[in-house]
């Protein structure tokens, strides 16, 4: 086989690794499947494998509580942007939501409640935090080493700990020189109490579009400063009648039912924005009409109107985001920044803004081309080298060189119109029948064919050159190239149909 | 002088930045300006503080406009360079005891027409109009009157201020130059026939009569401060100088325009000319006030106080 002549090559650095795993103390026995992170991706996947009757499971979680994005991103206003009857399993629907887009509390609660139903807790390891991650093409075995020195095992390996996990102070000279506050809106201070204090926003973004209404009822002065408008559209939400509980309750039927509708409504919406049609000019003109209706000063319009076509960029929804820059104690600067001084902000118009605290909503690191920590495939190989010149997957899950190897939100998996828990469900899917390949077929190494993988992501690349994403615009989608990694061009139903299916002529077998 | 690297250009631009505490705006020298400058010079930091900002809002026009990333990025610098340099001449204005409080100076009646026009039309004009109409603002207006007052005014710090804002300015007109001569290229038959268009568009004939008795009015505050108005045309031909020094220049359509309407300005003798665009000057003195629509809103957020 030829990932097995390519082992024999990598011998040496194989041996490495596996020598700089036995120096490791603390050693478990190994599983069958372990996962990276114990938010929704980690813990659905459980479920899953479970159902499926794999229960060797074991989840590394580096910090001491379950839920991931919903755990950490707790500041004030914090909500999803899809409504909650799609943006959860539909292995696990839940009739309690109290509204249409439920908060982060609400959220984080039906995941710990996940935990709880699916006897999920022990198979977590809290507060271990994977720092390598390496395959043994010997013994056909994953090897996570974590920062307390322990190395979990196990037969296949499941890379769930989320594309948007690492926040991240924005490279802003003189950030170490200012000497107030600092907030980032994934890491919030809710010691912290901004009653009366000047406070300053950086970013206009998804998180800073929740947080400032919220700020502004209580800040004495809110700064926001903004590089570039965002679409704004309308967020129809609103609070779930008691009737409707009741239905979900008594009929599941009817929550599957609204859950399908809310389904092909998104799925529509992929026509404004994945690609550029007569939809996009429509989605377009009910965003200008959202921020005419809202904002009557034509400057301040002018200022918050985006300047690149709708879907290049992640859209937002609110209602009271517009509003909240038009309260008295709200400013707007759309001036660029020049740096941060002791005090506060420098503008270019030559102005030092000072602020009590800044709240940095300023985003992630996104792993465009590199890992979270180093993973380390056949023969030692180091995925972040292998991704120098811009990510890529097969089908987004399975990586060439590297067997038994799943991603969850992987190369090209990212939605831009639909549920993330949509494409979610759909990998996860994939992973239970890769593991079960595994098994079944006693295998040491599952691993995807270089081939299908470039064709795979000659394909994916074609496509994504017609889409709105590449349109021209700068975003987190892309690297600083213009290489997109991130998003899948197409229909959810499209990615769904694609992960269907586990078509073993796409992978080199090798059996134990 | 060769066209400009605009990336380089834009690195320079953002190392380059100064704050307005950069300036210790209560050092010693402010008793220099005398009682007789005083009026004259309060009137004429007014306007001169108002063409800056009005040139920052053609700025923001352009940068909605500019074809590139790196002109979008230049622009929308430059927006906030003259609306820094706006600012500037506030805090010059508070230290000389020419501000009332925290209340904006008003601006004269031409100016406060092209504030209007601004606002209303120059998203839509075409970023050939306006990338040849601005370099023409600055050198007459922005820079030719900054010489002036560094000629009549000795406090320190007011020069220590405009060696700053003239730096800025130098790279503002050399983006400017190059801008021209980028449109000068292609076919000039294509762009003469384009400009055709534009020329009969009403909103664009506002604009020229906004534009002509702005230069005008300013020549008479120049010469009411007792400065030759020679100067200020000096300074004009510079931009004739300048902006047709190479053929792709020279071939700019709006270049030709502009340096047509600058040669007749510096012409006292061209009756045609001066005799409607004075009366102009004259007619908008009496355009009551009140009748002029509430000034928007980016107006409000000039500021003469170094931190906010």
């Amino acid at each position: 086989m030829t990932n097995a002549t390519s082992n024999r090559k990598r011998g040496k650095r194989a041996s490495a690794a596996k020598a700089e795993a036995q120096v490791t103390p603390i050693k478990s026995k190994p599983s069958t499947v372990l996962i990276v992170g114990a938010g929704f991706a980690g813990l659905g996947t459980a479920i899953r494998l479970k159902q499926a009757g794999i229960n060797n499971i074991v989840i590394l979680e580096r910090a001491g509580e379950v839920g991931g994005t919903w755990r950490d991103n707790n500041y004030p206003g914090a909500a999803c942007d899809i409504p909650s009857n799609l943006y959860s399993f539909s292995f696990d629907q839940n009739p309690e939501w109290s509204r249409s887009f439920s908060g982060s509390a609400e959220i984080l609660d039906y995941i710990r409640s996940m935990v709880e139903k699916f006897d999920l807790a022990r198979y977590i390891r809290f507060n271990q935090n994977v720092t390598d991650l390496a395959f043994d093409d010997d013994y056909g075995l994953w090897h996570a080493t974590t920062d307390r020195g322990e190395v979990f095992s196990a037969r296949a390996a499941v890379m769930a700990q989320g594309p948007l996990s690492n926040a991240r102070f924005p490279d802003i000279e003189g950030i170490e020189e200012y000497q107030g506050h600092k907030i980032h809106s994934a890491a919030w201070d809710h010691d912290y109490d901004f009653r009366g204090k000047k406070v300053g926003v950086v970013g206009t973004g998804a998180s800073a579009i929740q947080i400032i209404p919220e700020l502004v009822k209580e800040a004495g002065k809110l700064t926001v400063f903004q590089r570039t408008p965002a679409w704004v559209m309308p967020r129809p939400d609103f609070e779930t009648p008691n009737w409707q509980k009741v239905l979900f309750r008594k009929l599941p039927v009817s929550q599957s039912a609204l859950r399908k509708g809310l389904y092909l409504a998104h799925e529509s919406m992929a026509l404004a924005v994945i690609w550029n049609s007569p939809m996009t000019r429509l989605a377009e003109r009910l965003g200008r009409g959202h921020l005419k209706r809202q904002v009557k000063d034509r400057w301040l319009r002018r200022q918050l109107t985006p300047n690149y076509r709708i879907g290049c960029k992640r859209i937002l929804v609110s209602n009271d985001y517009y509003p909240a820059l038009q309260q008295p104690n709200c400013k707007l600067i759309t001036w660029p920044i020049v740096r941060l001084s002791r005090n506060g902000i420098r503008t270019v118009e030559g102005i030092e803004h000072q602020f009590d605290c800044i709240v940095f909503a300023t985003g992630f690191d996104v792993s465009n081309s590199g890992t979270p920590f180093p993973v380390r495939g056949s023969g030692g190989r180091l995925l972040s080298e292998d991704w120098q010149r811009g990510a890529q997957a097969y089908k987004s899950i399975n990586v060439a060189g590297y067997p038994n190897l799943f991603l969850t939100f992987g190369p090209n998996s990212g939605p831009g119109h639909n549920s993330a828990l949509v494409y979610m469900e759909s990998q996860i899917d994939y992973i239970v029948k890769g593991v079960q390949t595994i098994l079944e077929k006693n295998l040491k190494a599952l691993a995807v064919r270089d081939r299908a993988q470039q064709t795979y992501n000659d394909d994916i690349q074609r496509r994504l050159a017609k889409t709105n994403w590449n349109s021209g615009c700068k975003s987190w989608y892309l690297t600083e190239d213009g290489y997109n990694a991130t998003m899948f061009p197409g229909f959810a139903t499209q990615y769904a149909r694609q992960m269907a299916e586990l078509d073993l002529r796409d992978y080199a077998l090798i059996t134990a | 002088m060769a066209k400009i690297d605009l990336d380089k250009m834009l690195a320079k631009v953002k190392s380059t930045q100064w704050a307005l505490s950069d300036i210790d705006w209560d050092a010693p020298g402010a008793d220099l300006i005398t009682e007789e400058q005083w009026p004259k010079l309060k009137a004429f930091m007014a306007d001169l503080m108002w063409i800056e900002h009005v040139g920052a809002r053609a700025f923001a026009a352009m940068a909605k406009k500019a074809p590139t990333d790196t002109l979008r990025e230049l622009y929308s610098y430059f927006h906030a360079e003259e609306q820094r340099h706006a600012n500037a001449e506030m805090a010059l204005m508070k230290r000389w005891g020419m501000l009332e409080g925290d209340e904006l100076p008003e601006p004269n009646i031409n100016l406060r027409l092209v504030i209007e026009w601004l606002d209303r039309y120059s998203d839509e004009m075409p970023v050939y109009v306006l990338g040849t109409v601005v370099p023409m603002l600055e050198i007459a207006l922005d820079g030719a009157l900054c010489k002036f007052l560094l000629d009549t005014v000795d406090d320190p710090v007011c020069h220590q201020a405009f060696e700053k804002i003239n730096d800025d300015e130098s790279r503002h007109l050399g983006v400017g130059f190059t801008v021209m001569e980028m449109q000068g290229h292609g076919a000039t038959y294509i762009k003469m026939v384009q400009m055709a268009a534009r020329l009969m568009d009403p909103r664009l004939i506002l604009g020229i009569a906004s534009y002509f008795p702005l230069l005008n009015k300013m020549r008479d505050n120049v010469v009411a401060m007792g400065l030759s108005e020679e100067k200020l045309y000096e300074c004009m031909q510079k931009f004739e100088k300048i902006g047709g020094r190479t053929e792709d220049g020279r071939r700019n359509p709006w270049f030709q325009i502009i340096k047509f309407q600058s040669r007749w300005m510096v012409d006292r003798n061209n009756r045609f000319y001066h005799t409607p665009v004075d009366a102009l000057v004259k007619a908008s003195g009496y355009i009551p006030r009140k009748l002029l629509p509430a000034v928007p809103s980016w107006v409000k957020e000039l500021t003469y106080k170094p931190t906010a």
